[in-house]
């Protein structure tokens, strides 16, 4: 009886590939500063880390778990929120008000957590644009506490002496060494029984539940984790930008590039995040140089999800690793299927007289 | 005491334009299990229609309901007949999420790319006027939206309960396998529920441009409060819809007295969690909200 671990082929070559991939991906994403044009090319390489960082932060809970949440705007925008107020009114050290801030923000989570997590999917989706909706207004009408509509402006972390351009190449490296913490921390869990437990609950939630995983706490850690990374970036950006304004922090918008990039990336792999941050990241930067502000984004965003979500929800890698998987020796693991493939699977097997079993 | 009679006969009318629009929304998930983010976007839509018949035409904008609400039925059917269906049941909760949130973004992207994000109003004739009920004034217009509301409901409700496609609606939201046993064609069904449920936006559209300014991202306003309202009166349950839309909406009205328009609105939240926290099924709910 072959184990569910067995691989046709011998890991070495994979692994070898694997690194290589990731030292040139870390040599590209290090040399980037000193290869950018010019500091404003620098700064949309900061925004794309930035959307990077949030992407990865998402897709703690709605990769696991599949969870869509449309809200996370909510965390960054606590996050950053948190970071700035801690500085100005208790004059904190900046990094030391942003990770206190981060913190705050997973402990406000764990309340909407158990709100939103008791029950299945719609409650969660519900409460998560909910939940930054009311944010926005909190946030809009607390004039006094929150600089109100008119908007938060937030001190610099480096000294008058480093100038904008230092600046950018410093926060594009803090949002590359947090980028590569969340990835670590995803990879982690993706290899451990908890991380096992909480794709069981994105495969299905009842099955999961019968084995006994304990599905609420599981959601729960996840949901709060995600929360954690996303005040990060939020807070990171903040920090960066120097000033906050309730319309953008808890928009509804930012919430949904979220989704876009992590769904266009692939929910499912630890790098689909980024690619999607790269890709969306760039384009709306591209448009809002280009033709200004308008309401063109909200229908190219609406239609790049609408498409992602009708013809390719799994996202771009696991299409382009399926095409790859065609010229390769069929794998004959069931680690990684979803239970639309087994059931694809089960129905091939049945049809056919020789099973991938038989063939071993 | 008048200001709080006032308050109470304001947060009635609105609490009923509150019952119809959640009415809508909680009918696509008993039919569908879809949460329909897009629904207030098609509210605002059919406020925008009908502003731009007033203006058109110079005619009464309720007129454009002859026009809406069938169009609106029609798009219902088409979203989930072409849209909503196509999507794998296993994941159906989480992708109709974000399909119809995407539908509304991309409605405001237009609407504020056709019309700008000014704001807009409709003049009209008796727009000033009011009249005196029970002691208090009522401007004629929330009357005239209430009454709209309040027989699209008392419509809803005699097809739900009176005809063969009502019970057959009926049955679909409460076992869709078991429909299918007794020779309900439940997709299409599905379908004209949806239908149904835009036509009610259409209404509600109309009802709104009377007497609101209207402007593209207003929508985000309505849609907090309704999925609230839903999930009080339990996903799925019509009655819980329009009882928590009318206990919410005189909720609000009266906490405008003691405090500003902004904070009176964050009622439907709270009432949101503490509905989460304490009864995750919502207060009117069946089997069917025990499961989301």
């Amino acid at each position: 009886m072959p184990s569910a671990s067995d691989r046709t082929r011998g890991p070495g070559l994979t692994t070898l590939l694997r690194l290589a991939g990731l030292l040139v991906l870390a040599a590209a994403v290090l040399s980037f500063p000193s290869v950018a044009a010019n500091p404003f090319i620098l700064s949309v390489g900061v925004v794309i880390m930035s959307y990077a960082v949030l992407a990865t932060g998402w897709n703690f809970v709605g990769g696991f778990t599949g969870y869509m949440s449309l809200g996370h705007a909510a965390y960054s925008g606590l996050g950053g929120y948190a970071t700035a107020l801690l500085i100005i009114e208790s004059g904190l050290n900046p990094w030391l008000a942003l990770c206190l801030g981060a913190l705050l923000t997973a402990l406000i989570a764990v309340p909407v957590g158990i709100a939103s997590l008791r029950v299945r999917g719609a409650s969660f989706v519900i409460v998560s644009i909910a939940f930054v909706l009311i944010l926005q207004l909190v946030f809009q009408s607390w004039g006094e506490f929150t600089g109100g509509s008119n908007g938060l402006r937030v001190p610099r972390p480096f000294g008058p002496d480093v100038l904008r351009p230092e600046q950018h190449e410093r926060f594009f490296y803090l949002h590359a060494a947090v980028l590569a913490i969340a990835l670590l921390a995803w990879w982690l869990i993706d290899r451990s029984r908890f991380g096992i437990g909480l794709k069981a609950i994105r495969e299905d939630e009842d099955k999961a539940q019968a084995l006994g995983i304990p599905t609420f706490t599981y959601k729960l850690v996840a949901f709060v984790v995600s929360a954690f990374f996303t005040a990060i970036g939020g807070g990171l950006y903040a920090l960066w930008f120097g000033y906050l304004d309730p319309i953008f922090q808890f928009s509804i918008l930012i919430g949904s590039y979220m989704v876009l990039m992590s769904l266009l990336g692939g929910i499912r792999s630890l790098y689909g995040p980024l690619l999607g941050a790269l890709v969306v990241g760039y384009s709306v930067e591209f448009f809002k140089n280009e033709y200004g502000d308008t309401q063109f984004h909200l229908v190219a965003t609406g239609l790049l999800l609408g498409l992602v979500v009708l013809f390719m929800p799994d996202g771009v890698i696991p299409a382009l690793a399926a095409l790859l998987r065609r010229f390769r020796p069929q794998a004959s693991s069931i680690r990684e299927v979803t239970q639309a493939e087994l059931a694809e699977q089960r129905e091939s097997q049945e049809s056919g007289p020789i099973t991938q079993g038989a063939k071993r | 005491m008048s200001l709080f009679v006032q308050s109470l006969v304001l947060g009635i009318l609105l609490g009923g334009l509150y019952a119809l629009l959640a009415a809508g929304l909680t009918l696509y998930f008993g039919v569908m299990r879809v949460v329909m983010i897009a629904h207030s976007a098609f509210l605002i839509l059919a406020a925008y229609l009908a502003w731009v018949f007033a203006r058109e035409t110079g005619l009464d904008p309720l007129f454009s309901m002859v026009a809406t609400v069938p169009l609106f039925f029609v798009l219902g059917v088409a979203i989930q007949r072409l849209l909503i269906a196509r999507l794998r049941p296993a994941t159906l909760t989480m992708m109709s999420v974000l399909l119809t949130f995407s539908i509304a973004l991309v409605i405001e992207g237009l609407l504020g790319y056709v019309f700008t994000g000014t704001q807009r109003r409709i003049q009209l004739p008796y727009g000033g006027a009011d009249i005196e009920v029970a002691g208090v004034n009522v401007a004629v217009v929330k009357l005239i939206a209430f009454g709209l509301a309040a027989l699209s409901l008392l419509a809803l409700y005699l097809v739900l309960t009176r005809t063969r496609f009502g019970q057959a609606l009926r049955a679909t939201i409460q076992h869709p396998e078991a429909a299918r046993l007794v020779g309900i064609d439940t997709e299409r069904t599905a379908g004209y529920g949806f239908g149904i449920g835009l036509a009610t936006a259409a209404v509600g559209g109309t009802a709104l441009a009377l007497d609101s300014t209207i402007y593209p991202s207003m929508h985000w306003h309505w849609i907090g409060p309704l999925m609230a309202i839903i999930v009080v009166g339990g996903l799925g349950s019509i009655p819980g819809a329009a009882i928590a839309a009318m206990l919410l909406g005189m909720g609000q009205a009266l906490l405008q007295i003691p405090l500003s328009t902004t904070w009176a609105q964050t009622i439907f939240y709270v009432a949101l969690f503490v509905t989460l926290m304490v009864r995750p099924q919502g207060f009117f709910g069946g089997r069917l909200a025990q499961r989301f």
